[in-house]
């Protein structure tokens, strides 16, 4: 009964039909990743792939099937809806919207539509020392990462505030008033337009879908201002571009996963995205007044971030005297072991209300996703799983239009992976003492006995072991060798080891 | 570089011993040693990117934080320092860094008394 909307025409114009693929989506396996194989750390060499000896045809033909295949697979297919509940409020990055009224829904699609979305791309310049046209099927992570860091940029970079002028409404979408245990997905009643705010009677009845496609945002009077803040606007999504010489593009992001054991082609974590992250903003210098942090063990030494910050302090500083940089803090976290600890919940929420959150990233199992809000029981994301051609943003007036998404898109909180690296930012040094503060409470909420993180004065060094009178750490390294597990020395594997 | 699940995980060391037995030798061991504290550190059984430890059975002194104690691991397995580790209480939760050992074993030891603590690193993403 649903007809196909002309904006998921679109959408499905974009992948699928200019493959001529669409009707056979079962009959080509991408090929199989055996993320086993790649290491997180150390080098790992598994030499030249095997397509390496393959010409480029074969190539191109793989990296298209293999779009139209993640396509199919994690479908931006033309009948899902997502719906929000008109009742419950909606957070996305810090801000509330109960999407009860026409204006409310006019703000969170404003918000939503102007978020940077980063999709896999395909037919991009080869990635060095691989085959590698397209990072569909693997990239998903480092795009995550991207969206992530392209949040703190808007904060640092834009206007509080700031809105794509040229968005374009929600599609996809329904408000509904959900009891509270009707599933999140219906196929109600479809409205061409907004009913007004009055909720309809009926629990159900009350559907609507927004399905203009026309930009609306942009007024007639347009001032120096919004222009200022659309070239920047611009220049953000250009450090993204898919060519060896943007700073956030995926050929750097993987030109320094290098140093970490990551290849081209491998599956990426959180952490090491995190990690990755910190190196290409070290590296550019296009943006001289912010800095990365990455916590580790779960904690934020307060004085390693400050020293980050302040600019007469830092090593190597060029220039001096500019003051405070601003910083973007990536606390990568496990919050379970093989799925997410419920008791985690109530404190992700409490994260993602914070206006300093810049997102989280994360995802299903295997599937990575950017987290940016919640509602209820479910978190709403932007997802990397959508093949697009590359866009040459070296050009004028490149495009924008495949860099945003209008159509949010949820999942429960109980399939969220317990891997994840949540980040922060913070504009002036009195922005990260309130960060600290904040961030604090929001962690102290958990059920947990513990927080999921922690800020501590002082630097990492000082907790180490360094100066511990009593500790001494033994210098021989207990790795078993490898191939020679377990067997015939079960009384020594059961000794004591002292500490 | 070979994956490193595929040589037989060892049985958990619940399963290896009766609690009879554990709790004897926790007995035994707080006996002799009051003031350290026996902890019990397993791999997690889907772990694909850490190396197993040689040894489960740690004793350690009640004073030493977490911190402390996640660098002496880590320092046993040669990670790098931004290397994804995370020691989960009881395969569930995440211990804060700046508590003792003592706090950590007050609130969450087990009946038999041994502190559980498995081990991971971070999912990796990408397509099935």
């Amino acid at each position: 009964m649903n007809s196909v909307s002309p904006s998921a025409a679109q959408y499905l114009g974009g992948g699928l039909q200019d493959e001529g693929l669409a009707s056979h989506p079962d009959g080509y396996r991408a090929p199989a990743r055996d993320p086993r194989g790649h290491f997180g750390y150390g080098s790992g060499s598994d030499g030249g792939r095997e397509a390496a000896e393959e010409p480029d045809e074969v190539d191109r033909l793989k990296a298209k099937l293999m779009s139209a295949w993640n396509n199919m697979k994690y479908g931006w297919s033309v009948k899902s809806k997502t719906s929000f509940n008109k009742t419950t409020p909606l957070t996305l990055l810090g801000h509330s919207y109960l999407l009860n009224h026409e204006d409310e829904v006019e703000r969170f699609s404003r918000t939503f539509v102007s978020r940077l979305w980063l999709t896999y791309r395909r037919e991009f310049q080869q990635l060095e020392g691989s085959t590698w046209t397209t990072d569909c099927g693997w990239g998903c992570m480092l795009r995550s990462g991207q969206m992530l860091l392209a949040q703190g940029l808007l904060l640092h970079l834009l206007p509080p505030g700031w809105a794509w002028l040229d968005g374009q409404q929600l599609t996809d979408v329904e408000f509904e008033i959900l009891k509270p245990r009707s599933p999140s997905r219906s196929s109600g009643v479809s409205l061409p337009a907004f009913p007004s705010s009055r909720p309809t009677p009926r629990g159900r009845g009350g559907t609507a879908e927004v399905s203009k496609r026309a930009p609306v945002w942009r007024c007639s009077s347009e001032t120096s201002q919004d222009r200022q803040a659309e070239a920047m606007h611009r220049r953000v999504v250009c450090w993204f571009g898919d060519h060896p010489s943007a700073p956030f593009g995926v050929h750097q992001l993987v030109e320094l996963g290098k140093s970490s054991g990551k290849k081209a082609g491998d599956w990426y974590g959180p952490s090491i995205v995190a990690h990755i992250l910190r190196k290409a903003v070290d590296k550019t210098s296009e943006l001289p007044n912010l800095t990365v942090y990455v916590a580790q063990d779960c904690t934020v030494y307060k004085e390693d971030v400050m020293r980050r910050c302040d600019c007469s302090q830092s090593e190597g500083s060029s220039q001096s005297g500019s003051g405070w940089k601003s910083v973007i803090v990536l606390v990568p976290v496990r919050l379970g072991g093989e799925s997410l600890n419920p008791s985690y919940i109530d404190c992700v929420k409490n994260i993602l209300r914070l206006d300093c959150c810049i997102g989280i990233i994360g995802g299903k199992p295997k599937h990575s996703l950017f987290f940016i809000g919640f509602q209820d029981d479910q978190l709403l994301y932007l997802d990397p799983h959508y093949c697009q051609s590359v866009v040459d943003v070296t050009q004028n007036n490149f495009p924008l239009e495949s860099f945003h998404c209008h159509s949010p898109r949820k999942m429960s909180f109980s399939r969220m992976d317990p891997s994840c690296t949540i980040g922060f930012y913070a504009k002036s040094q009195k922005d990260f003492e309130s960060l600290c503060i904040m961030v604090s409470t929001a962690l102290s909420s958990s059920k947990e006995k513990y927080p999921i993180f922690t800020f501590v004065e002082g630097r990492g060094q000082d907790y180490g072991l360094e100066g511990q009178s009593g500790v001494m750490p033994e210098q021989d390294a207990h790795i078993q060798p490898r191939g020679k597990a377990g067997g015939g020395k079960r009384c020594s594997v059961d000794e004591f080891v002292f500490l | 570089m070979p994956a490193l699940d595929k040589p037989q995980q060892p049985k958990p060391f619940k399963q290896r011993k009766s609690f009879a037995t554990r709790r004897q030798e926790v007995a035994g061991i707080r006996s002799k040693f009051p003031t350290k504290i026996p902890v019990i550190i397993e791999r997690y059984p889907r772990e694909k990117y850490l190396p197993p430890l040689d040894k489960t059975k740690f004793l350690v002194p009640q004073e030493l934080s977490m911190t402390q104690f996640v660098t002496i691991i880590r320092n046993r397995m040669s990670l790098m320092p931004s290397q994804a580790f995370y020691l989960l209480i009881n395969n569930h939760g995440i211990a804060s860094m700046s508590l003792t050992m003592a706090q950590v074993y007050k609130d969450h030891k087990d009946e038999d008394g041994f502190l559980y603590m498995t081990y991971a690193s971070q999912e990796m993403f990408g397509q099935e």
